[in-house]
């Protein structure tokens, strides 16, 4: 695989944080084959070898209360396609200055890069629901790891299916595009309350796994790393991304308007490019 | 070894790679083949007579899209015949219609004709409000009822269902 240096250094740093090698997860130990040959771990609520690897290295020996019920999430047990798994993290708790989600983590057990986001949150948010499309490699657990602004960590995860196919590769005629950062209101704004907003990055968030099938060559790794959103110059939430999110990254969040603004977001890709993006609301 | 035995022993080696290698739903299921109607740079299937056999029979449809050069399509095929015994009573409240198709034949090329009305598979899909309408994947396997209402929403390809276990997780439509 070729990687370009900033993005090798920020794998490179990223599986230092995980205490992972190169392309760890081959190495670790695989779940138990039952009758049929499949794994015995596919329960929703499941560990998986993988998992117990990742939670040490990001949690520590911090307690998870797993279905707890401050967070659930929600994704399909087959999904359409491997590559644009939709999943949506409901919070049971609404966003105070007293207590209020602070950060999510939303995992993929048996990706190659298994961290997908992290996302640090403010009481801006309102209601800490977040719709996203992951791109799911194999059999595996998608986990969501809540952490609370008073120290709690609460999980949730669901067990999901996907498989290959033959299909043309996917479309990259329109490279101009890359970048384009749209806002969109699926309903009117409420003042003071939590409004739903839709962000889109046109990009094609290449793993750098995928053959080009014309030239028979790896396309090389290319994603979105981070998206910081505001209003009012008020930060909403930050993003710590990977290529685990699927192509043209889009994201259904809450956010509270208590005056007529601007909704920005500010991307920066692997390439270290920069692109924003912004809605005036009310 | 003489000539003849080579001979013959040779033309049994070719009809077993032949046999493995059969394209299409293997003949335990008793598929519906269904060729395409090519003409103009489209292929259309028809679901027609499918669906009446299945209004006849109060049946549900299992329709199954391959294609002639498909590695995971014969992996599918090859999944089925190996575990036929198993899975054929199972199959019993279905008929299992088998459209042929070729990886070139790619969505705006293929048709499916429901009485007077065809559509690509773009917008086929978009009429059955099913997902899979950002890219044509091959194979692709949808579950219809005798009203030709889709059952459930199914994943491109068929790698989540070849094991007899999962398999049978299709046919009594858990989700």
């Amino acid at each position: 695989m070729t990687l370009s240096s900033p993005l090798e250094m920020r794998i490179r740093r990223r599986q230092l944080v995980l205490g992972l090698g190169a392309w760890p997860l081959a190495m670790a130990p695989t779940a138990r084959a039952a009758i049929g040959g499949l794994p015995s771990n596919t329960g929703h609520a499941d560990i998986s070898p993988e998992w117990e690897l990742l939670r040490g290295r990001l949690f520590g020996a911090r307690p998870i209360a797993a279905g707890s019920g401050r967070v659930q999430l929600i994704a399909p047990l087959r999904a359409a396609y491997g590559a644009s798994v939709p999943v949506k993290i409901v919070s049971q708790l609404a966003q105070t200055p007293a207590l209020y989600v602070k950060r999510l983590h939303l995992l993929v057990d048996k990706n190659p890069s298994p961290l997908a986001a992290t996302l640090e949150l403010t009481p801006e948010v309102g209601q800490a629901d977040f719709e996203t499309r992951l791109r799911v490699d194999e059999y595996s657990h998608v986990r969501v790891v809540s952490e609370l602004s008073n120290g709690e960590l609460h999980m949730d995860s669901r067990y999901v299916k996907t498989s290959g196919g033959c299909s043309a590769p996917p479309n990259r005629d329109s490279p101009e595009l890359i970048g384009r950062t749209i806002f969109k209101l699926p309903e009117p704004p409420k003042m003071d309350a939590p409004t739903t907003a839709d962000l889109t990055v046109i990009h094609p968030n290449d793993t750098g796994f995928e053959l080009n099938n014309v030239t028979v060559m790896y396309i090389p790794s290319y994603f979105v790393r981070t998206i910081a959103v505001s209003y009012a110059g008020r930060k909403i939430f930050d993003a710590d991304l990977d290529f685990s999110i699927s192509e043209n990254p889009t994201w259904r969040f809450n956010f509270v308007p208590h005056t007529p603004g601007e909704l920005r977001a500010e991307v920066a890709d692997s390439k270290e490019r920069h692109y924003t993006g912004s809605l005036q609301v009310g | 070894m003489t000539k003849s035995r080579r001979t013959i022993a040779g033309a049994l080696l070719a009809l077993l790679v032949t046999a493995a290698n059969a394209v299409g739903i293997p003949p335990a299921y008793t598929p519906l083949v269904v060729e395409p109607a090519v003409s103009a740079g489209r292929s259309e299937f028809d679901l027609g007579p499918a669906l009446a056999r299945a209004k006849r029979e109060n049946k549900r449809l299992y329709v199954y899209l391959g294609a002639s050069d498909c590695p995971y399509c014969r992996r599918y095929e090859n999944f089925l015949g190996k575990n036929a015994d198993e899975l054929v009573p199972h199959f019993k409240p279905w008929i299992v219609v088998d459209l042929r198709s070729t990886l070139s034949t790619t969505a705006n090329r293929l048709f499916i004709r429901v009485g007077d009305t065809s559509l690509n598979y773009t917008d086929f899909q978009r009429a059955i409000d099913d997902q899979r309408t950002r890219m044509l994947v091959y194979p692709s396997v949808w579950l219809f009822d005798p009203q030709m209402k889709p059952l459930m929403q199914m994943p491109a390809g068929t790698g989540t269902f070849e094991t007899v276990e999962e398999q049978l997780e299709i046919l009594n439509l858990v989700q």
